[in-house]
C-alpha cells in the first residue's frame, strides 16, 4: 500500500528536470542517467561549436555532468530553469578550454560568476517544443545581416569582447556594439511575436 | 541619454559577457544599487542569449561518453551507501568511549591497582572494539538481509532463472524488484580466471541497444553467488533480458567474450 501510494509522486517527479536534480541530491543514478539523457545533445552540440574539436568536447561534457553530479546543490531551483543554467556551465567551461593560457582569460574571470547567474525566463515565452525553437531562433537570426550575425556569433561562441571583435573585423567599436545589440533585440521582438 | 539608459544599452553585452571589462565594471556597481529595472532586464537578456545555443549544429556525444561517465557515477554511489550506513550509527562510538573514559578515571582513582586496572581497560577496550565490529557488522548484514527479503517476498518482485550456456555450469536466480534493484544467487559457480571477473549486463528490448553494463563479482570460496544490484541501469520493463560474462578486472564498457548466463526477464 506504501509503494502504490508513492508510485504516482514518482512518476510526476520523473517529469521535471528540477525535481530530478533534487533527485541527484540523494545519489540516484537513475535520474542522472535520466538528465544526461534528455540534455547531453543539445550541451555536446555547444561545446563542440565552441572547440571545434570532438574528443576535447567529450572531455568537457564530461566535466560538466560530472560537476552536475558532485555538486547538484548548486543548482538553486528559485533562482530559474535548469536547462539554461547547464547551458551557460557548459559555455562558461567550453570558453574556459579555449582560453586557457591566454591573455582573455582574466578578462573573463574578471567579469563573470564562477557559476552560472539567474536567466529568469521572461513573460512572453512559452513552453514552446525544443525542436521548434530551434528552427525559430535560427530563422530570426538567419534574418539579421551578415555582420549582426557575425558579431553576434564571435562573441558566444568565440568569447570575444566587443573590441575584440571591432579589431579582429576592422570595424569601429560603436558600430559593433550597436550590431551586437540590435541583433539581440530583434531576436527578442521575434521570439514575442512567435509567442 | 540619461545615465541609466546607458546602463540599459549595455545589458545585452553584459548577459552575453562580451562587454569589455571597463564598462563591465560600471554596470555591476550600478546593479549593486538595486536598480531592479537592470536586474530584472538582464535576467531576460541572459534567458535570450541562452537561446543562441540552437545556432550550433546537432551533434551526438559518443556512446563510450555515457557509460564512461555512468561507471563513474555508479562506482561513487556505491562507495557512498556503506558510509552511510556507518554514519547512522554514532550511539556504538559514543558507549565505547563512556566506557573507556569511566575505566581510565577508575584507575587514576585506585592507583595501587593501576597495573590490574590498565589491563582491564586493554581488555575491555578491545572486547568493546570487537563488539562494536561485530554489531557494525551485524547491522549491514541486517539491512541487507532485509532488503533482499524485501525483494523476495514482495509481490511486484519477478523472479526468473538466468540459465548456463554450458549445461555442466549451474544455473543462477534473479529476483528484479522494480524500486528497489536485483538480487541474484547461485551455487557451485566456478572462479573467473586470473584477474577476471564476472559481469552482470542488462539487455535492452529496444532493437539495436547495447548491453548496459552493471555490477561485477566473484563467487565466495565455497562458490556461492549473492549479488545485490540496488540502482540497474536500465527499468525491468525497458529490458530483455540479463547476461553474465567474464570480462577483465575492473569491468567492460561493453562484453568482451561470450555471455556464460542469459535469463530472459519475463
Amino acid at each position: 500500500v506504501f509503494l502504490v501510494a508513492l508510485t504516482p509522486k514518482v512518476n510526476d517527479e520523473a517529469s521535471s528536470d528540477a525535481a530530478l536534480v533534487r533527485r541527484l541530491l540523494r545519489k540516484d543514478v537513475r535520474a542522472f542517467e535520466q538528465l544526461y539523457d534528455r540534455h547531453s545533445r543539445i550541451v555536446y552540440g555547444l561545446v563542440l561549436r565552441i572547440l571545434q574539436q570532438a574528443s576535447t568536447a567529450e572531455e568537457v561534457v564530461q566535466d560538466v555532468f560530472w560537476q552536475l553530479w558532485r555538486n547538484a546543490s548548486q543548482y538553486q531551483e528559485d533562482r530559474g530553469p535548469f536547462v539554461p543554467w547547464l547551458l551557460t556551465l557548459a559555455r562558461n567551461r567550453a570558453l574556459d578550454n579555449l582560453r586557457l593560457k591566454s591573455e582573455r582569460q582574466r578578462r573573463r574571470e574578471d567579469q563573470s560568476e564562477q557559476l552560472p547567474a539567474i536567466a529568469q525566463m521572461p513573460e512572453y515565452e512559452e513552453a514552446l517544443d525544443e525542436r521548434r525553437r530551434a528552427e525559430i531562433v535560427r530563422a530570426l537570426v538567419g534574418s539579421l545581416s551578415a555582420s549582426q550575425r557575425q558579431a553576434i556569433e564571435m562573441a558566444y561562441f568565440q568569447g570575444l569582447s566587443h573590441s575584440e571583435i571591432a579589431a579582429a573585423l576592422h570595424e569601429p567599436l560603436g558600430t559593433v556594439k550597436s550590431w551586437i545589440r540590435n541583433g539581440l533585440l530583434r531576436l527578442k521582438e521575434g521570439l514575442q511575436g512567435t509567442s | 541619454v540619461s545615465e541609466h539608459d546607458q546602463f540599459r544599452e549595455m545589458i545585452e553585452g553584459r548577459a552575453l559577457g562580451s562587454l569589455d571589462a571597463p564598462e563591465c565594471a560600471k554596470l555591476d556597481a550600478h546593479l549593486a544599487t538595486s536598480c531592479a529595472e537592470c536586474a530584472k532586464a538582464l535576467e531576460e537578456a541572459r534567458w535570450l542569449v541562452t537561446q543562441l545555443v540552437y545556432l550550433a549544429p546537432p551533434a551526438e556525444p559518443s556512446e563510450m561518453l555515457r557509460a564512461r561517465l555512468l561507471q563513474k557515477v555508479r562506482a561513487e554511489a556505491d562507495a557512498a551507501t556503506p558510509q552511510q550506513v556507518a554514519r547512522s550509527q554514532p550511539a556504538i562510538a559514543v558507549w565505547m568511549w563512556i566506557g573507556v573514559a569511566a575505566l581510565v578515571v577508575f584507575s587514576a582513582y585506585s592507583s595501587w591497582k593501576a597495573h590490574q586496572l590498565e589491563r582491564s581497560v586493554q581488555s575491555l577496550t578491545a572486547t568493546l572494539e570487537n563488539q562494536v565490529a561485530e554489531n557494525k557488522k551485524m547491522m549491514e548484514s541486517l539491512v541487507a538481509a532485509k532488503h533482499e527479503a524485501h525483494i523476495l517476498t514482495d509481490p511486484h518482485s519477478k523472479k526468473f532463472i538466468i540459465w548456463p550456456n554450458d549445461k555442466q555450469m549451474p544455473k543462477l536466480e534473479a529476483t528484479w524488484h522494480p524500486e528497489m534493484g536485483i538480487y541474484v544467487t547461485g551455487w557451485q559457480v566456478p572462479m573467473p580466471a586470473k584477474n577476471h571477473v564476472l559481469q552482470l549486463w542488462l539487455i535492452p528490448k529496444e532493437p539495436g541497444s547495447k548491453p548496459m553494463p552493471s555490477r561485477t563479482f566473484w563467487p565466495d570460496s565455497k562458490g556461492k553467488v549473492d549479488l545485490m544490484v540496488d540502482n540497474p541501469p536500465e527499468e525491468m520493463a525497458q529490458t530483455k533480458a540479463l547476461a553474465i560474462t567474464e570480462e577483465p578486472e575492473g569491468g567492460s564498457a561493453q562484453p568482451t567474450s561470450t555471455p556464460m548466463w542469459v535469463g530472459g526477464v519475463s
